[in-house]
């Protein structure tokens, strides 16, 4: 028999369709709520492309931080603003038009980097119709590669996976990610203090002429006078 | 009463978590019964509350002109209908006062074991429903497993399990039945086990504590000035209890027992029985008091019945046959207040000279207990409103009447 | 399973895989809905015998043994409704959300050594992150029921959900420091023999540590004391008040399918997971040296073990419920950011730490004690101490060892190591 369903390619082929269906979701909808649906969607689908690559790490890395932390954060900033139901959201003409340049820009920018890769040119030599055999000895820790342990290692600045590397040249340069994993940190320390910052509960004197619901300040009920 | 101009329909959702109007009931888990509470909230914050009744109200004092004294009976049991039996007590002593009828010592001691029978089953509500506001099912099914038994007891002596009718002026319908006192007995040497049960899983439990610890402080001033009697009172630390300061025809029914008024004064309750410890976070007057009160009234209760038990098999004469059906009212009016579980429920009768009364009028705890919410209520959260509810413990049917 | 395919059947590598995958994909699913059908027994049976009455005696024999069964195709015949005010696509989708995301948590939670849907290399991290993804289908089913209600209660639980995902983090965290790796098996089979290797009892950092992971795990999935969103008194039933019908059960499966997938992490993380507190296995000699069907019969024998377990977690957390009353929500926040977190953060610490200078557990110190020299050291500059202690009788200090390559690889480099390039 030689029909045989590479399933790795419909996989991919599903992902990119899911990731690039559901962001052009995202630009089309008018709906506030609907387009942060269809952006938790688009990023899922892309931790699925990362999970296909073998990138395990990444892909639930992605899933943590952009699908259940960034997501949920704009869930809530949207439904909180919400005034009412389904407010929509209506892009002009010209922005429409400005967006259309800058997209296009950054496509052609993107397909030219893609292209100029020569790894990238046609389907994996062994002809393997999945690549789960091949991903599922690399998904064992015990044998083959650890990459979690190998990124940890790299973002406390040991590039384990360059150990081989014998050439003096190449091996400057090579002290790992310590520098950035450490500014980052501070930045996202930076951030939260930020944000608590700002959302402090502010005690607002109360204005005893304030308009609003006109409920009497106390509640004493008064009896009125018996005949 | 004076209008309130409160727009309660015009709930508005400001996104700022500004106010907000939440309207809590009729309808409602956790209101006792036909409450509607409209509460202003600052987010999470209670800014004021206003309780709305008259959801149950059914004429129950226009009635009373219309109706013999004998025949409003069953009106009373319908008020606070939890305690029906203390209802039909005080309606009853009313019109003992005001026909200057006394009855004899059997029938009194009779009276305190059916009285304080039902000040447990009235009890064992207000913790299980406590309990159920907060969250915790299970001490409300194990109170309402002990409550059914004092039911069947109410049923085998009247026929009924709720409306009772049974205290009559001037008597009881009928004597208890063949061993009826002997099964009172077994049933309080088998509830003692299952109050510790109920201080286990609510009194001391760290949760309850948490949720009902100086919550809905209530300053002893503030509830004499608005009128609280009863368990709420005395949670707040003022050592009054109408069994023993009243009007000598009702406390003459608690001559020559030996019992305990539950206060705290000065912070510390009686030490006639191993109660539970007070928690550190308690404060004199807040919810986790006011169940307490109730928790320890009920062990007082035990001790009532047994010693009316004894009483009752030690006296002598027969129980007193009620007034004539259409006995005529002297044109005078007596007004009488008895402790009624949930507080003092003041009856009062205005005669005309004949069968039928004139006036009619009924004085509920629970009408103060409501009206004092509006005070208490201010600055909590709004999960803080179902306990303080339930820890006021207020029955409809007697505000509404 | 497919290479077995593959060997008996002789069926193409393709048709193989995809069969294999169904059918894990079909175990793991059937193992979801009877987590939430026995679940659901559990429930009402335990808080039956709690609340001192019978519970369900009439389906299904005295025991009720059906009732989910009778639920189910009740609920199945329901009205479909829908709210007029409600976003009727996202309505729809939402309850589906939640399930998926904690399904996906069943494919990466192991049942026995090797028997795992998915064997992550970043099993924990995975695990972590999707049972986070639950919070969608909370959220979005709150706001698409178009009750004001609904969104309140749905933004009350999404925040109580959130903020304990961190201490319940920080507990798997912990676990992951003091087992080296991420990977749930290779957690799980580092706790394999007697119940004093399960990481409960590997130092009190790890102890305490449990019930700070027990607490955080009834907070996240919502159940009492920390249901305040779902039954507070005045939202009627939270997010889910418009939903009835088959939508209400994909919510009610997902919940007690997140509660079996949170009591087996803990089994599993804490507990031994698949390991017993007697090696029975290893005793009877079902261990896959021996023969490869007695390895796959302890295997199972393993996995009913694992069940257990995350049956006890459930029956704990249903007897929770039952018993305290409900926290308020601002008691919720406070408990997790005043008492988990520090806790846990602290315990953290500790038992990074303890493995530093002590990596053996509480076990291995008190059996071992003079392996214990220049641990730290060695392990990350080998050439300080020549030959190092490496062959020291723990033996899981050494699978652990082994198990980090920038280790092995300094060792096999041995003076040609990387730091003494550097420190040249």
């Amino acid at each position: 028999m030689d029909f045989a369903i590479n399933w790795h390619s419909c996989f991919f082929l599903l992902f990119a369709a899911i990731a690039c269906g559901f962001a052009v979701g995202v630009v089309v909808s008018s709906n506030i709520v609907r387009m942060a649906c269809c952006l938790v969607v688009s990023l899922s689908a892309v931790a699925g492309l990362f999970f296909l690559a073998g990138a395990e790490f990444l892909g639930a890395a992605q899933l943590m931080v952009y699908v259940g932390g960034t997501l949920v954060l704009l869930v809530f900033g949207v439904m909180l603003t919400a005034r009412g139901p389904f407010v929509s959201m209506k892009t002009g003409g010209g922005q429409w038009v400005l967006a259309l340049i800058i997209g296009i820009a950054l496509f052609v920018v993107l397909l030219q980097a893609a292209t100029s890769s020569t790894a990238w040119d046609g389907p994996s030599g062994n002809g393997q119709t999945t690549v789960v055999s091949h991903s599922e000895s690399s998904l064992k820790s015990n044998d083959g590669s650890d990459a979690a342990g190998q990124i940890g290692l790299g973002l406390l600045g040991v590039r384990s996976d360059k150990l081989e590397q014998e050439d003096r040249v190449l091996r400057e340069g090579m002290s790992g990610y310590l520098l950035a994993f450490e500014i980052i940190s501070v930045h996202l320390v930076v951030v939260l203090i930020g944000a608590a910052f700002l959302a402090r509960a502010r005690r607002r004197i109360r204005n005893p002429e304030s308009p609003g619901p006109r409920i009497p300040e106390s509640s004493h009920p008064r009896i009125p006078e018996l005949s | 009463m004076q209008a309130e101009r409160v727009q309660p329909d015009t709930v508005e959702f400001d996104v700022r978590t500004d106010e907000m109007l939440i309207n809590m009931g009729p309808q409602h888990p956790s209101t006792h019964g036909v409450l509607r509470v409209v509460l202003r909230t600052d987010g999470e914050v209670v800014s004021s509350v206003v309780p709305h009744i008259g959801y149950l109200h059914r004429s129950a004092e226009k009635i009373a002109e219309k109706l013999t004294v004998r025949q409003y009976l069953p009106f009373t049991d319908r008020l606070d209908y939890l305690s029906g039996m203390n209802m039909n007590l005080g309606w009853a002593l009313t019109v003992e006062k005001l026909l200057g009828h006394r009855v004899s010592g059997k029938t009194r001691h009779l009276r305190v074991i059916i009285a304080e029978l039902n000040r447990i089953a009235s009890h064992l509500v207000a913790a299980g429903c406590m309990g159920l506001d907060l969250g915790s099912f299970t001490p409300y099914m194990w109170t309402f497993r002990e409550r059914e038994k004092i039911l069947n007891l109410f049923e085998e002596i009247c026929g009924a399990r709720l409306t009772f009718s049974y205290l009559l002026p001037g008597g009881v319908k009928e004597g208890p039945p063949e061993g009826w006192l002997g099964r009172c007995e077994a049933f309080l040497d088998q509830f003692e086990p299952v109050i510790d049960d109920l201080h286990a899983l609510l009194t001391n439990n760290a949760v309850f504590i948490k949720r009902s610890a100086s919550v809905g402080t209530l300053p002893p001033e503030t509830a004499i000035n608005y009128g609280c009697t009863g368990p709420v009172l005395r949670a707040s630390g003022v050592d009054w209890d109408i069994r023993r300061d009243g009007e000598p025809i009702y406390t003459e029914m608690y001559d020559g027992y030996t019992w305990r008024v539950i206060a705290p004064v000065g912070g510390r309750y009686p030490d006639d029985h191993p109660y539970p410890p007070i928690p550190r976070e308690a404060a004199v007057g807040d919810s986790w008091h006011r169940f307490f009160v109730r928790m320890l009234e009920v062990v007082q209760s035990m001790g009532l019945i047994r010693q009316a038990i004894e009483k009752y098999a030690a006296a002598e004469g027969e129980l007193d046959k009620p007034i004539e059906i259409r006995k005529k009212l002297p044109a005078a009016g007596a007004y009488l207040e008895t402790e009624a579980p949930k507080g003092q429920m003041g009856f009062m009768i205005i005669g005309d000279g004949s069968a039928i009364p004139w006036r009619a009028r009924i004085r509920s705890s629970s009408f103060c207990h409501v009206s004092v919410l509006p005070e208490l209520c201010r600055g909590v959260l709004i999960a803080d409103m179902p306990t303080i509810i339930a820890s006021m413990d207020i029955v409809l049917g007697e505000i509404d009447r | 399973m497919a290479e077995l395919l593959i060997k008996h059947l002789s069926s193409p590598e393709w048709l193989a895989y995809t069969i294999a995958a169904l059918v894990h994909c079909g175990l793991l699913l059937a193992i979801a809905l009877c987590s939430a059908a026995v679940g659901e027994w559990l429930e009402r049976k335990v808080s039956a015998r709690i609340q001192d009455r019978l519970g369900i005696v009439r389906v299904g024999g005295r025991f009720g043994w059906l009732q989910p069964v009778a639920d189910g195709i009740k609920l199945l015949c329901k009205e479909d409704i829908v709210p007029k005010a409600a976003d009727r696509p996202l309505f729809k989708i939402a309850p589906y959300i939640n399930f998926c995301a904690v399904y996906c948590a069943y494919l990466a939670l192991p049942f026995a050594d090797g028997w795992v849907a998915l064997d992550l290399n970043a099993g924990a991290f995975f695990l972590l992150a999707v049972l986070g993804l639950e919070i969608f289908g909370v959220v979005l089913g709150g706001y698409s029921s178009g009750s004001k209600w609904s969104l309140y209660g749905a933004m009350r639980e999404a925040a109580q959900v959130v903020s304990y995902e961190i201490p319940l983090g920080l507990c798997v965290v912990l676990i992951v420091v003091v087992s080296g790796t991420m990977n749930l098996v290779e957690i799980g089979n580092q706790q394999a023999g007697w119940f004093f290797n399960w990481y409960l009892f590997h130092d009190p950092f790890t102890f305490v540590a449990f019930f700070v992971y027990v607490a955080c795990a009834v907070a996240s999935t919502n159940r009492a004391p920390f249901d305040l969103p779902e039954a507070e008194s005045e939202l009627v039933a939270g997010f889910m008040t418009e939903y009835s019908g088959f939508r209400w059960v994909f919510y009610f499966m997902s919940e007690y399918a997140a509660i079996f997938v949170v009591s087996g992490l803990g089994a599993l993380l804490f507990l031994g997971g698949w390991n017993g507190p007697i090696p029975i296995a290893w005793l009877l000699g079902l261990t896959a040296d021996n023969h490869e069907f007695l390895g796959w019969l302890g295997n199972l024998l393993g996995m009913c073990n694992f069940i257990v377990k995350a049956f006890l977690g459930m029956t704990f957390m249903v007897w929770l419920r039952w018993t305290l009353p409900r926290l308020r929500v601002d008691q919720v926040i406070t408990t997790c950011l005043k008492y988990c977190v520090p806790i846990v953060s602290a315990m953290l610490v500790g038992a990074m730490l303890w493995s530093f200078f002590l990596p053996g557990g509480v076990i291995a110190a008190l059996t071992k004690p003079d392996s214990f020299p220049c641990s730290a050291w060695e392990r990350t500059v080998p050439t300080l101490c020549v030959g190092g202690e490496r062959d020291s009788g723990a033996a899981r200090k050494e699978a652990r060892m082994q198990s980090l390559p920038a280790v092995r690889s300094h060792a096999e480099h041995g003076n040609e190591g990387y730091f003494q390039e550097e420190n040249r």
